[in-house]
């Protein structure tokens, strides 16, 4: 009996918490449907109810919004950059974590020096690199920046190659893998849940980014900014009080992607644990 | 030792195509011209130049016009464009419209100058910093009019930086003034700060004024007769820490520390205005259509409150605000450029502009045609109103002044470190 | 100094003893492999150096020349009124200057590298097939990038992007700080130039009017504050939720986490706007306390006065610096969440069995056995997200983009008592173009992060913890 009660105890502690984590989005789905298109953060349930907003963001692009050329390109450019860095990020670790090699520790600290410096800082000179390869306003020149320097976040990664036995990479040696098929064969498995947690964060930083690409984005046409870009700009004095409703739909439809990657990936959490029985 | 060979060699080649992608594009910045200037004093006349420029003009021009990105906004704007390319039908044009808040033109201009819009709309306040960067065209000469006959002084004096004309008056209507709603105040409610906090308390509602913000706090210091000018060298001069100064904050202070005062930035003002809280509040033309929606029968809008400083009603001030069209230094075409912000200001594009947007006209012509309660309270401000010439060190002492002042901390010693602060020299 | 020495010798060394190809190389870099028949790299090498060569001298060499000046020759315009056409000259621009100078000089030490290293590299050749032995064909080499050089074909891409988003605009910032770029030396249009390190000087100076340096200490330590203890409570209470999460008696896991999962997938800029309303001086949050008495309960206790009509939860020091780190808890327990459950799952169960036969209880096994595993795997990390959170722009801005300070010593160095340094002088560049300025404050906040963290972090890694869990 006292066992029950502690798993009742468990859960409403649970569901306490994550009333707490939702209340915000919670008001940010209910703001979604009010008919007041303009910002009123003072109520937290709107006075009427309507899914104009939502017809509005799918079907009514003007010159100010533009909701499905964002999504558009705001996928592209995030599905590339998650690719383009997630590798880099395993590659990195992979090295730094199986392989010695002359320099290694010298490399991993200058490498975490690297990432201390502000980056705010650095954007203008990003700029005018991507202006001298001819890539500003392109979909290339943004997924170059956003992934170009991923390697440097591969420190938790390795962290968790650090885990896997080198018996393991050892047999394989012996039995006359090479170092990429024991990478890509025995490795990378081995490491879903790590690999999911990378993969979700490479998609996260390209898909919320607001000021690195509000520089990047020359072009003033509403259909070729992203999302977050294009949401962003709602929020000017000319423009929160027709479009405050129209920006708390957006971002919620932002979210959605990310929690569908989520729960697919799931599933491989619970392979995560079998995972760990391997290494007795 | 070859491992490390190799490896340079793929960081190399690497680097060889990039480089190769970059080589092209450095050929393509500054080829230089040459300077040689032909000087031709002949006097000839606008109709000669612009036919020169046509007969010059080989194959498409481009354009690119950045203004604020609100409907109403873009669709007159590619209306005037299209009408603009239809006066001259030889030319080939592509004129591309750009969705860009004006608060942040300045921003977007300056991040890469050679990359802006040829053309771009932008307030009075932005003038001296887009001047100083060298990013705006000087009005060398005017073609289809003359904007020392056709449009207000003030707003032509205002467009121009260190003797220079940089911009083309657009619209006069910037700056801010009173809203209220005249179903639940008076005229004498709203004649001075005083009565009017006096009836939003009895009333329970709210009225007020974004106290924290230089742009706003200017206009009670001024009013009360204290002066804040800008030097040559871009540092202010200020003296608001004296006798008058001490007893506009105090006075100031005073009209705060009623219930019903509230300084809120716009996004809580607009949320309270939509419950029904706000029932008077000092804002600008951005806000029109908010306030006429939620006052309704009751809109209104008049000159800034009277504020009693040492026993004596004085009128508060304002700053007055303008909208210019601005033509980038860096212009692909300067010419076709020039000719397009002309037709943009003109008397009857402004016109258009009033009709669609209800902004008011700087052109006198169309001034007369445009009447709305906000542009008559900004008339009635007008005589109150100066023009904003003041240097970047102001804004953040202002804001925290305002600040201490909503908090009740008005002191000498507060006042001194303010204007310290805003008069700081610049290097 | 050893080393460099060698490396010279070793140089010398080549050329002196090399034979006519490796001197040949010399001055065609492919020539070495010719005279070993090794046609495709002497054809990869060659074009590599024609291709180099061309760049540097092409593209690099006119920027560099102005390295020392960047630039001299202002811009000038002459608009002719009656052709309307403008005139410009052939004007310098300093941040180009700058920019490709950095790059130039970056090049010609990689070619340089290169350079000595093919020699070297030719040189072994000779003295290999001197030797009788056999020498590498370009398969053998292609087939090594598998193996024994794995490392560099998997760090290459890494790097380059590295060195192209990374490095290149540090150097450049960094270079800025000892320059006078600021809104009156605005490029194109005008020159900036070199000015030692007045600008460093301008920091650590205090006057009634030059306030940077009492703003910078307060803005500095509350950084430090923010980094330490934003980074401490995410990570325990995303440890702690994790586990709770994963307790065997937990029904629904996945919906649990996809709950919390939610509240990443929204950006920042959109909950944490929502946030701040809702904490404003007028908000929801406000509204709740005053009716439910809440405000009263505090002015009662003294932490508000008499004549407050709201809690100043984001507008006044010490309630805002509070309520930063509460929302950004809020912000940060999902994300260490998942690490940790990602972590957690590959626990050596063997090791907290035999410790439960042992007759340890819940607490002993999460002290002394998941905290060191999660403090093995995600320790550098750590400090990575001290870092971060030293560098936290986000939550910062948008929590306190409309914060006004009251402290008028800070307002004339335009920075406020929650600014970060990495807010600080985004407003300065951003709002003021003041670039000098924030690079400066950029480079002090380097050194700092740098300091504090290669202490501990050689530790780490430096300790040979690495093969702990294998």
């Amino acid at each position: 009996m006292k066992k029950t009660w502690k798993i009742v105890g468990r859960h409403i502690v649970l569901a306490v918490l994550a009333f707490i984590w939702l209340i915000p989005v919670f008001w940010l789905v209910v703001t979604t449907f009010g008919v007041e298109k303009g910002i009123n953060t003072n109520h937290f349930f709107p006075a009427h109810w309507t899914l104009a907003n939502y017809h509005q963001l799918f079907f009514e692009p003007d010159a100010a919004a533009n909701f499905p050329a964002w999504f558009k390109n705001s996928m592209i450019i995030g599905v590339f950059s998650c690719l383009v860095s997630s590798i880099f990020v395993i590659m990195t670790a992979y090295a730094f974590s199986f392989i010695e090699f002359k320099g290694r520790k010298k490399l991993m600290s200058f490498s975490l020096i690297l990432g201390m410096f502000p980056g705010v800082l650095s954007m203008i000179a990003m700029y005018f690199i991507l202006k001298m390869l001819g890539l500003t306003d392109s979909v290339v020149g943004l997924i170059i920046l956003y992934s170009g320097a991923s390697g440097l976040g591969y420190l938790i990664l390795k962290g968790f190659f650090d885990t896997i036995p080198t018996s393991l990479h050892e047999a394989a040696k012996l039995e006359g893998a090479s170092e990429a098929t024991i990478f890509a064969k025995i490795v990378v498995p081995l490491s879903k849940p790590m690999i999911v947690y990378t993969v979700i964060n490479s998609f996260l930083n390209p898909w919320m980014d607001f000021v690195m690409v509000r520089l990047m984005i020359k072009s003033k046409n509403a259909a070729d900014w992203t999302m977050a870009l294009g949401l962003f700009n709602l929020l000017q004095r000319a423009l929160v009080n027709q479009y405050f409703a129209y920006f708390c739909c957006g971002g919620l439809m932002i979210a959605v992607p990310i929690s569908i990657l989520f729960i697919i990936m799931q599933k491989f959490y619970v392979e995560g644990v079998t995972g760990g029985a391997v290494k007795g | 030792m070859k491992k490390k060979l190799v490896s340079a060699l793929l960081v190399s080649t690497m680097a060889v195509s990039a480089f190769v992608g970059c080589g092209a594009a450095a050929e393509e910045t500054p080829a230089a011209d040459s300077t040689e200037s032909t000087e031709e004093t002949a006097e000839a006349s606008t109709e000669d130049a612009i036919a020169n420029l046509i007969a010059a003009t080989e194959g498409t021009v481009n354009i690119d016009l950045w203004c604020s990105e609100t409907e109403e906004y873009q669709t007159v704007m590619k209306k005037l464009c299209d009408d603009f390319a239809a006066q001259y039908p030889d030319v080939d044009f592509n004129i591309t419209l750009g969705a860009v808040s004006e608060a942040d033109m300045k921003d977007r201009v300056l991040e890469d100058v050679e990359a802006a819009a040829d053309v771009f709309v932008f307030p009075d306040d932005q003038l001296e910093a887009l001047a100083k960067a060298g990013a705006l065209n000087e009005v060398a000469a005017q073609y289809t009019y003359d904007m020392n006959e056709t449009d207000t002084p003030a707003t032509v004096e205002a467009a121009q930086y260190d003797g220079k004309q940089y911009g083309y008056p657009f619209t006069a209507s910037n700056g801010y003034f009173l809203y209220y709603d005249k179903n639940q105040l008076s005229d004498e409610d709203v004649a001075s700060w005083e009565a009017l906090t006096a009836k939003a308390e009895e009333l329970g509602k709210e009225v007020g004024c974004e106290t924290a913000n230089g742009w706003y706090l200017y206009g009670f210091f001024k009013g009360a007769g204290c002066n804040l000018t800008e030097n040559e060298d871009q540092s202010n001069n200020c003296d608001w820490n004296n006798e008058t100064g001490l007893a506009a904050a105090e006075a100031l202070q005073e009209i705060a520390s009623s219930k019903a005062y509230k300084s809120y930035g716009n996004d809580d003002l607009l949320a309270n205005l939509n419950d029904g809280k706000v029932v008077a509040y000092v804002s600008g033309t951005w806000n029109v259509n908010a306030f006429s929606e939620a006052y309704g029968d009751g809109y209104a809008a008049t000159k800034l409150p009277t504020f009693k400083v040492n026993g004596e009603d004085k009128q508060m001030a304002s700053y007055s605000g303008y909208k210019f069209v601005g033509v980038n230094a860096y212009a692909e075409n300067t010419g076709w450029s020039m000719l397009l912000a002309e037709y943009l200001t003109n008397a009857t594009s402004q016109e258009a502009v009033y009709e669609a947007t209800g902004e008011g006209p700087s052109n006198t012509e169309a001034l007369a045609k445009a009447s709305s309660p906000a542009l008559d309270a900004l008339a009635a401000q007008s005589e109150f109103a100066q023009l904003q010439r003041v240097g970047g060190n102001y804004w953040t002492p202002a804001e925290s002044l305002g600040k201490n002042i909503l908090e009740g901390k008005v002191s000498q010693q507060v006042l001194d470190d303010a204007v310290a602060g805003i008069t700081q020299p610049v290097e | 100094m050893k080393k460099i020495g060698n490396y010279f010798k070793d140089f010398g060394q080549a050329i002196a003893h090399g034979d006519i190809w490796v001197k040949l190389s010399l001055i065609i870099m492919g020539a070495g492999y010719f005279g070993r028949k090794q046609f495709v790299r002497g054809i990869l090498m060659t074009v590599l150096q024609i291709g180099v060569l061309a760049s540097i001298f092409g593209v690099f060499a006119p920027y560099m020349s102005k390295l020392n000046t960047l630039g001299t020759v202002q811009r000038e315009e002459i608009f002719d009124i009656v052709t309307m056409k403008k005139t410009v000259n052939n004007y310098d621009n300093s941040l180009l200057i700058l920019l490709y100078g950095i790059i130039g000089i970056l090049v010609i030490i990689a070619f340089i590298a290169l350079y000595i290293g093919n020699i070297k590299a030719t040189y072994c050749l000779q003295k290999m097939q001197e030797n009788g032995e056999k020498l590498n064909t370009f398969v053998d080499d292609i087939v090594s990038f598998k193996n024994e050089r794995f490392h560099i074909t998997l760090l290459t891409l890494p790097s380059l992007g590295v060195i192209l988003i990374n490095i290149i605009p540090i150097l450049f910032m960094v270079c800025i700080a000892f320059t006078n770029y600021d809104e009156n030396h605005q490029p194109p249009t005008y020159l900036f130039t070199w000015v030692g390190i007045k600008n460093f000087v301008n920091l650590f100076t205090t006057s009634q009017t030059i306030t940077f340096g009492y703003a910078f200490v307060r803005v500095l330590i509350w950084t430090l504050i923010w980094a330490v203890l934003a980074t401490a409570t995410t990570f325990l209470g995303g440890i702690l939720l994790a586990q709770f999460i994963n307790h065997e008696d937990t029904k629904f896991k996945g919906m649990w986490r996809t709950l919390f999962v939610i509240t990443i997938g929204i950006p920042q800029f959109v909950t944490l706007l929502l946030i701040s309303k809702m904490f404003g001086d007028n908000g929801i949050v406000n509204t709740f306390c005053s009716n439910v008495g809440i405000l009263d309960f505090f002015k009662n206790i003294g932490l508000l006065n008499a004549a407050d009509s709201f809690i100043p939860f984001l507008s006044r020091p010490g309630w805002a610096h509070i309520t930063i780190i509460l929302v950004n808890i809020w912000v940060g327990i999902p994300y260490q969440m998942l690490v940790a459950t990602g972590i957690l799952m590959n626990i050596p169960s063997d090791q907290i069995e035999s410790a439960k036969i042992d007759g340890a209880n819940k607490f002993q096994i999460f002290w002394k056995i998941t905290m060191p595993y999660v403090m093995f795997i995600t320790g550098p990390s750590l400090i990575q997200s001290v870092i971060g959170n030293i560098n936290n722009f986000n939550v910062i801005y948008l929590l306190t983009y409309n914060y006004q300070t009251t402290n008028m010593a800070m307002a004339n160095s335009h920075a406020n008592e929650v600014d970060l340094l990495i807010t600080w002088l985004f407003r300065l560049t951003n709002e003021y173009s003041n670039f000098k300025m924030a690079s400066v404050i950029g480079i002090v906040t380097f050194v700092v992060c740098a300091a504090l963290s290669l202490l501990t972090f050689s530790r780490m890694i430096g300790g040979d913890k690495e093969g702990v869990y294998r």
